[in-house]
């Protein structure tokens, strides 16, 4: 009896854990929950009220279950993951960087998986809902004729600074193309709050997309160099010297850095970047020229 | 973590579900005894003290029912219950771990060392409830400090607040040799990726900038205050066309006309300075003072000749 009892109360356990289970995978309805629930049953034993019963145990244990648009869902875990309110500012950094310079697919990825984490989280996240936006396109237009950086507004803490190239139609909807940390991008004019035009001029080649650059670094350089993420050893010739291809740095950023190497690096391709280097230092030694 | 249970309360649910929950809970936290897991239990009513421990068995068994790996409570497991894949952790996606490191490298570039340490924190959290090894190892491989022991760093930063003199043992780049360094810690800096730290090297009377990653262990603190006089480069410069958001720390602006300023600025040796002035390109003239206006020519023409005519 004690042990046909002690079976008894473990398939009940059992019932509870299945539901919670559920619950962390996804947002269900009472009837969707119990659909799935008896899916794997030999016979119907999840009904309204003994899943009522088990959602209020998965929240008398302390779990979040909200009931929003008729769907049950996981908000937060009193045995989740522990972030700290930095690492809660952290996360919504890092949604701002995918919801101000990524695809809306990458936006929508990022917003489920801050969802996933939510539920597994003890702290509930903040959701960011889009804003409403402010049209700029004869602002922008200007800064174009006028060879002028923007700054794009997002949201209240978002600021990027731009290259303006044009005004596109993409999937019916009007956005701003622009060059953005050396790549090039096109933005929906609903996601831009705001649009500042700065005393800044661009240069014309800032417009070419960045390119492949292979340099040579020599001497002590070449032996403790790491290389980055956009780069890769083309010729290991170490302790002498290495050969690297760059990829899609932005050319006066790579240019700041290559000079910081001094004499320990030589640009070997392209052949118009080596030459553009050289008339760099050329013009940099006649600033000492008096 | 979980409240005291009421009497009254516990009609209206499972207790049996409560008891799997905080179990999992307890286990997914920590590894723990049977007699912690009965204590934990009777301290939150959903066990009474009279109960045999063949309850606990039964829902240890329940959870390896529902897929939770359990260990056995052996001498090797210091008698605990060690969990370890189960259905209640956190599942994480290729793509959505891809998605995660394209936007750390983006913020990372506008933040200062306790920023990346933070990062470096929350990834190693979330990867705590990550199940699948090598899901595990590609969270953690997305901070730029996976190769860093976080906590020699986090203490650096201390020392660099107390301006401690540490007595360290270095691995130089250059020769990759061993060796001891008594060192002032002055300042840490996350720069390209790698974390420098800045001081006053006592032996050699000079100022030194190390790579942590390459500080191999640091013997021993002296909490005292040392004295020393040291000797910063300072060069004066004309910038032109710059934005003086270009600036840095110890770069002040003496004066500016139209199209230019003139700055100066304060570097911790020669090589940063020269370093520094270089990454300006043509938009900066050296002026003072003349021999490191020299040492710059010297080094421009040097740089010049491995393009050939």
């Amino acid at each position: 009896m004690g042990t046909k009892e002690a079976v008894k109360r473990n398939q009940s356990s059992m019932q509870v854990l299945k539901t919670l289970q559920l619950l962390l995978e996804d947002n269900y309805t009472m009837t969707e929950l119990i659909h799935k629930l008896n899916a794997n049953e030999k016979e119907p034993i999840f009904n309204n009220s003994v899943v009522s019963k088990y959602i209020n145990t998965c929240r008398f244990c302390g779990l979040d279950i909200p009931k929003i648009h008729n769907k049950y869902f996981v908000a937060s875990l009193p045995f989740g993951i522990d972030l700290s309110a930095r690492e809660l500012d952290l996360i919504e950094d890092l949604q701002y960087s995918v919801k101000n310079t990524m695809s809306a697919k990458a936006d929508e990825l990022f917003s489920a998986f801050l969802g996933k984490l939510s539920k597994y989280s003890n702290k509930q996240i903040i959701r960011v809902e889009p804003k409403t936006k402010q049209q700029a396109f004869e602002l922008f237009d200007r800064a174009v004729a006028e060879k002028r950086r923007v700054n794009l507004l997002f949201r209240a803490k978002a600021v990027f600074e731009c290259i303006p190239l044009r005004i596109v139609e993409k999937k019916g909807k009007t956005c701003f193309n622009v060059i953005h940390d050396g790549k090039e991008k096109t933005i929906s004019a609903e996601r831009i709050s705001g649009l500042e035009i700065m005393d800044r001029r661009f240069q014309q080649s800032d417009d070419s997309p960045a390119q492949d650059v292979v340099f040579k670094l020599k001497g002590a350089l070449a032996e403790r160099y790491t290389l980055k993420e956009n780069e890769e050893l083309t010729k290991n010739e170490r302790p002498d010297s290495i050969t690297i291809t760059n990829r899609g740095e932005r050319k006066e950023e790579l240019f700041a850095r290559l000079l910081r190497y001094d004499s320990s690096c030589e640009i070997i391709f392209p052949l118009h970047y080596r030459e553009e280097m050289k008339n760099l230092l050329e013009e940099m030694l006649r600033n000492y020229e008096a | 973590m979980f409240k005291i249970a009421e009497k009254t309360e516990l009609n209206q649910i499972s207790l049996t579900g409560v008891r799997g929950i905080v179990l999992v809970g307890l286990l997914i936290m920590q590894p723990r005894s049977l007699e912690e897991i009965r204590k934990a239990f009777i301290e939150l009513n959903i066990m009474e003290d009279e109960n045999s421990d063949d309850i606990l068995r039964i829902d240890l068994n329940t959870l390896k029912i529902m897929g939770c790996e359990i260990s056995r409570a052996s001498a090797k497991t210091n008698f605990k219950y060690v969990i370890g894949n189960h259905p209640f952790a956190f599942k994480i996606e290729d793509d959505e771990i891809t998605l995660l490191k394209k936007a750390y490298n983006q913020a990372k570039s506008h933040a200062d060392l306790a920023g990346i340490i933070s990062y470096d924190d929350l990834f190693k959290k979330i990867a705590s409830r990550v199940c699948e090894e090598d899901k595990k190892e590609a969270l953690l491989g997305i901070s730029v400090l996976k190769r860093y022991d976080t906590q020699i760093i986090k203490d650096l930063m201390l020392d660099c607040s107390q301006g401690r003199t540490l007595n360290l043992v270095y691995k130089k780049p250059s020769s990759n040799v061993e060796e001891n360094k008594e060192i002032v810690a002055q300042k840490l800096v996350f720069q390209h990726d790698k974390i420098y730290l800045y001081g006053y090297d006592l032996e050699k009377k000079d100022s030194v900038v190390l790579l942590v990653n390459r500080i191999k262990s640091i013997i021993s603190r002296k909490l005292e205050k040392t004295e020393f006089e040291q000797h910063f480069t300072k060069v004066r410069f004309v910038l032109e066309n710059a934005d003086f958001s270009e600036l840095q720390d110890g770069e002040v602006i003496l004066s500016n006309n139209e199209n230019s300023y003139v700055v100066e600025g304060n570097y911790h040796n020669d090589f940063l300075a020269m370093q520094r002035i270089l990454s300006f390109g043509t938009k900066c003239i050296v002026t003072e003072p003349a021999a490191f206006k020299e040492a710059i020519v010297t080094k421009l023409k040097e740089m010049r000749e491995s393009y050939g005519n």
